[in-house]
């Protein structure tokens, strides 16, 4: 494709259309949002109702095909001097104007199904894309060549040089990027047990349709008939068979968070480029997400019990745009603690205070529960010594709960130096979370009248994006040095 | 730098006292309606019941309370200062809070007068930072003109920061 000589105002640059394409890979999504008619269709053709499902199948391809080119027909660009056109609709029409002085950055996202065509999904991100997951300015199918031009013209028009480049491509080397080697145990790490969930579900809803259910007992027991010895085996060996169950789901869980990961993390590439961060991945879907340096608020690098163990951790930057809508920024999934400092680095920011002492929170933190928990305690004696034993499980589990109190005292403390506050939390998943003050939009501390009597209160601090679980807090402080922190906070902002 | 080098803290101020009026007549229209439902309850449902009579009850002491204790505490806990660049709101005793926004943080502001509020005197100042956590910070309870001068005063800072 021609570049276009962009045109000083949109209204007079040439329309242009979505690939046509677009008609066969916008079905994707169309069949996502059809899946209650699929699953009709499921049913139907299992009760051998196959005319039916071939009317379903027309009806549905010829309605959304109608609808895709209608769309299509519908949906032009323009590419002005210092804005984005886009008009869009059939019934109502919309037309928006997406000032490029107000996009921070373009995001270019190829599925399996556009890389086969060289094409490309384009997305611009405005200070608005932020908190609403509407798509705001979004080109959904167009050739790739186009989408990096445009990229490059909104860059330029930022007084910028264009990306191609400042980070090209493989030549420069990467500030971090992951081989094969490095995907795989990352998958390894990413164990999940959400495939065996699905499964369940799949089975209860279709396991009549279908004829068989593997969660039932009468399945497997039919299966191992047909195997005689084996299935004396296993009713005589009950426990060989709970070992067997307990590894085929650990495997199961292997290897889905194996296929997850090489997925999503196949070719992690992070390039630093003038403004910020580039960071490429992907197996079928590739994305190319830039996350620009201002608007990165705080950094969380957090490791796990077995991810530790092996010197691993997690890098993830909380920034105003979302990641899709997963909230932060992964820009190192699994990193060698030197690795992630070297990324934070190039940001300029520490990875661990330089100057100054952690200073541990007052233990406090750890009686304030235990006492909490004694009246119910008491109470749960009396009545498993008396009447039921079973109450006993509860201070056990009461227990429990204090040493897991206790273990995250011992791992829980703060810092303040380099301009930036470090909060470590967590025994068993830990993480720290570096803020600069400068990022911090507020500050709040609280006491309730239980932790008054403990003489603990807790410094909450608001920071800009990232999702909702991700508040930055520092638990059980004693007042006098809370509001110390707290003003230590504010001169250095 | 330990508390002693910071510039001494304004003195945290009482909000007006017409404040206690809007919280007492919103706790009335809140819980009357709630002790009359109760009281109806009561007569056409729990009256053979051993439990009769004990909702109402309830929902009376708590509602007297909320009526004519709770306004008198919450007003007494609340407070505010102007302090330089920052806005301090301190509120509550059995969940006690103590908010600061630097000025230069704030993204908008917002005066707010309910029907309530008209009718007392007072006025809501709610300020919106672009914090996750915590980013409206409500101050109840000022007077129009104090709540005004206050956004002024904010405004005025947000002005020169950008300059």
């Amino acid at each position: 494709m021609t570049p276009t000589p962009p045109a000083s105002s949109a209204g007079s640059a040439p329309a242009e259309r979505l690939h046509p394409l677009y008609l066969i890979t916008g079905l994707g999504k169309v069949l996502r949002n059809a899946w209650g008619l699929i699953a009709g269709a499921v049913v139907l053709g299992s009760q051998g109702r196959w005319w039916l499902v071939a009317m379903i199948a027309a009806g549905f391809v010829i309605v959304s095909v109608l609808s895709l080119l209608l769309k299509w027909l519908k949906f032009e660009y323009r590419v002005g001097d210092d804005e984005l056109r886009i008009d869009s609709g059939f019934l109502s029409r919309n037309s928006r104007a997406i000032p490029f002085d107000r996009v921070t950055d373009v995001d270019i996202e190829q599925g399996p199904l556009h890389r086969l065509f060289g094409l490309a999904r384009v997305r611009l991100e405005t200070g608005a894309s932020a908190g609403a997951k509407d798509e705001d300015g979004v080109l959904d199918t167009i050739a790739l060549t186009r989408a990096e031009e445009l990229r490059d013209h909104v860059r330029a028009r930022r007084g910028r040089a264009p990306l191609a480049a400042v980070a090209d491509d493989l030549d420069s080397p990467p500030l971090f990027a992951m081989d094969r080697r490095r995907v795989a145990t990352a998958g390894l790490f990413n164990f999940s047990l959400a495939v065996v969930a699905g499964l369940f579900g799949v089975s209860q809803t279709f396991g009549d349709v279908l004829g068989f259910d593997p969660f039932k007992r009468s399945f497997w027991i039919l299966i191992a008939d047909r195997s005689g010895p084996l299935r004396e085996l296993i009713l005589a060996h009950q426990f060989i068979a709970i070992i067997g169950g307990a590894l085929v789901l650990t495997l199961l869980g292997i290897a889905t968070g194996m296929a997850r990961t090489l997925l999503r993390e196949h070719g992690f590439r992070l390039d630093r480029t003038e403004t910020g961060l580039r960071r490429r991945r992907g197996l079928t879907t590739l994305t190319d997400v830039t996350i620009p340096v201002r608007r990165v608020q705080a950094a969380i690098l957090a490791s796990g019990p077995i991810r530790r163990a092996f010197g691993w951790c997690e890098l993830k930057l909380q920034s105003l745009a979302m990641d899709g809508a997963k909230g932060d920024h992964v820009v190192a999934p699994l990193a060698h603690p030197d690795e992630a400092s070297a990324i934070l680095a190039s940001l300029d920011w520490p990875i661990q205070p330089s100057t100054g002492q952690w200073s541990h929170v007052s233990s406090a933190y750890v009686t304030s529960l235990a006492v909490l928990l004694v009246p119910a305690s008491l109470v749960a004696l009396g009545v498993g010594l008396i009447l039921e034993p079973i109450a006993l499980l509860w201070i056990a589990g009461a227990m429990i709960a204090v040493g897991a109190r206790w273990l995250g005292w011992r791992h829980t403390r703060y810092a303040l130096s380099d301009k930036s506050l470090f909060i470590e939390s967590g025994w068993w998943r830990r993480r720290r979370s570096i803020v600069p003050t400068g990022n911090i939009q507020s500050i709040e501390l609280t006491e309730s009248f239980w932790t008054r009597a403990f003489g603990i209160s807790t410094l909450r601090l608001g920071v800009a994006g990232g999702g909702g679980f991700s508040a930055h807090n520092v638990p059980a402080l004693h007042p006098t040095e809370a509001q110390q922190l707290r003003a230590r906070l504010i001169g250095a902002a | 730098m330990t508390l002693d080098d910071m510039p001494p803290a304004a003195a945290i101020r009482p909000v007006e006292p017409g404040y206690r009026h809007v919280l007492r007549l919103g706790a009335a229209m809140f819980w009357l309606p709630l002790l009359v439902g109760s009281i109806v309850l009561d007569q056409l449902v729990l009256h053979e019941m051993p439990i009769a009579g004990l909702a109402p009850l309830l929902v009376g002491l708590i509602a007297f309370s909320a009526i004519i204790f709770a306004p008198e505490r919450i007003y007494r806990r609340l407070g505010f200062s102007v302090d330089g660049e920052l806005l301090r709101v301190v509120r509550g005793w059995l969940f006690h809070s103590d908010t600061i926004v630097p000025f230069i943080r704030v993204q908008h502001i917002d005066v707010k007068r309910g029907p309530l509020d008209k009718l007392f005197g007072t006025a809501t100042l709610v300020v919106h930072t672009a914090g996750t956590h915590n980013s409206i910070v409500m101050l109840p309870g000022l007077s129009p003109d104090n709540a005004a001068a206050i956004r002024e005063d904010i405004r005025g800072s947000i002005r020169s920061a950008s300059e």
